[in-house]
């Protein structure tokens, strides 16, 4: 197995030697696969299956639209339980994002690997259930009880931009590898009665502010549809 | 210059996500005031002298003070609190009767209660004069929601 890592290095070493030596002469072009790349969330059924609390999933999936620009989607579903010290609620729903990305890393020839940045817009449809509280007093002369509602806030929505940060890497032919950070700023929600959204599916934690972040891992495969010369 | 714009727009991203909401630091629940005017002229505020004062069946709030005005929470799992007011051993007894009303504050403080329709029963009167409630809701501890006249 480290005879091969090191015959592999050594191929590469003289790989990248003779394509930078042939660079100023070679004129052959190559082809580049324009397509639609779909793929899942890796890392939300690991932390389903880590923490009780968080259920879901998330497919993705983008498309070349022109050299450096890919349209992209991403869908998901969340059932989330929070905890905090005097509250305990549960946010379950989906969400589909939508955007653009903008690759800005140079390839080598022959080689389909991004960093790249982008902007989504965010929607999301759910409910919230408040499981119980604690009401909230200063001093301990009257301590409260918990209570336990199970009060439903149904058909809950909301809106946000993000601005993501991300790589995208070729493993084998047309398998990726992904990873992703988004930063996420809410527009509009419809909040519920006497509560508030404190996590909305897609969003994630809604900061005081209105902010959010997010990460996601991927796998994806690219379905080729045609081949372009690159230029 | 573009890489710097970059940096700096995940450096703002960053620091505001950052912001801090899991202290509370938000005025929650509200305490009942009381303050104590002279029954002779009722806009005089008089002091109490070995004021003392409890729950039924709970411990001392407040022992053997001299105060013209007291802060007592309420209970929060009845819709009514009876409090013995010592003033100079010579007791008297104040039923507090109340709606709550639960409200949301925000994700660290959760909800707080508020107390409506305040109404006072089966008071006794071995010092207090009078009872007057200022305000019947208990929203705020801005001003006094009841003013006895002793």
């Amino acid at each position: 197995m480290k005879k091969q890592h090191i015959f592999l290095y050594f191929i590469s070493i003289f790989f990248t030697i003779s394509v930078n030596s042939q660079e100023k002469l070679d004129t052959i072009t190559t082809k580049e696969s324009y397509g639609i790349r779909i793929g899942l969330d890796i890392s939300k059924p690991i932390t389903s299956f880590l923490d009780n609390n968080t259920n879901g999933y998330e497919f993705v999936g983008d498309i070349r639209v022109f050299k450096n620009y890919y349209a992209a989607v991403e869908l998901g579903f969340t059932n989330k339980t929070t905890i905090e010290d005097y509250l305990n609620f549960t946010t379950k729903g989906s969400y589909f994002k939508a955007g653009f990305n903008y690759n800005a890393y140079k390839n080598w020839k022959g080689m389909n690997n991004e960093i790249y940045i982008g902007l989504r817009y965010g929607l999301s449809f759910f409910n919230q259930t408040l499981n119980s509280y604690t009401p909230h007093v200063k001093g301990t002369y009257f301590i409260p009880n918990t209570l336990d509602p199970n009060t439903e806030f149904n058909d809950l929505t909301a809106q946000w931009v993000e601005i993501v940060f991300g790589m995208k890497v070729e493993t084998f032919k047309n398998l990726y590898l992904g990873v992703n950070v988004s930063f996420n700023n809410m527009l509009s929600t419809k909040e519920p009665e006497n509560f508030k959204n404190l996590y909305v599916p897609g969003f994630n934690r809604v900061f005081l502010n209105n902010a959010g972040v997010g990460f996601n891992y991927t796998l994806s495969y690219l379905i080729p549809i045609f081949k372009k010369d690159k230029k | 210059m573009k890489k710097n714009y970059v940096i700096i727009f995940v450096f703002l991203f960053t620091f505001l996500s950052c912001e801090k909401d899991d202290i509370c630091v938000e005025t929650t629940t509200p305490n009942l005031i009381i303050k104590f005017y002279d029954n002779d002229d009722q806009t005089v505020v008089k002091q109490i002298t070995g004021l003392t004062v409890w729950a039924e069946a709970k411990d001392n709030i407040y022992v053997n003070k001299s105060l013209d005005s007291i802060s007592i929470p309420l209970n929060l799992n009845e819709n009514f609190t009876k409090y013995i007011i010592e003033s100079n051993t010579l007791k008297d007894t104040v039923k507090f009767i109340y709606n709550r009303n639960n409200i949301f504050v925000s994700r660290s403080c959760g909800y707080k209660i508020i107390f409506e329709n305040l109404q006072i029963e089966s008071n006794t009167t071995n010092w207090i004069k009078s009872i007057s409630i200022n305000n019947s809701t208990i929203d705020n501890e801005k001003a006094a929601h009841i003013s006895i006249f002793h």
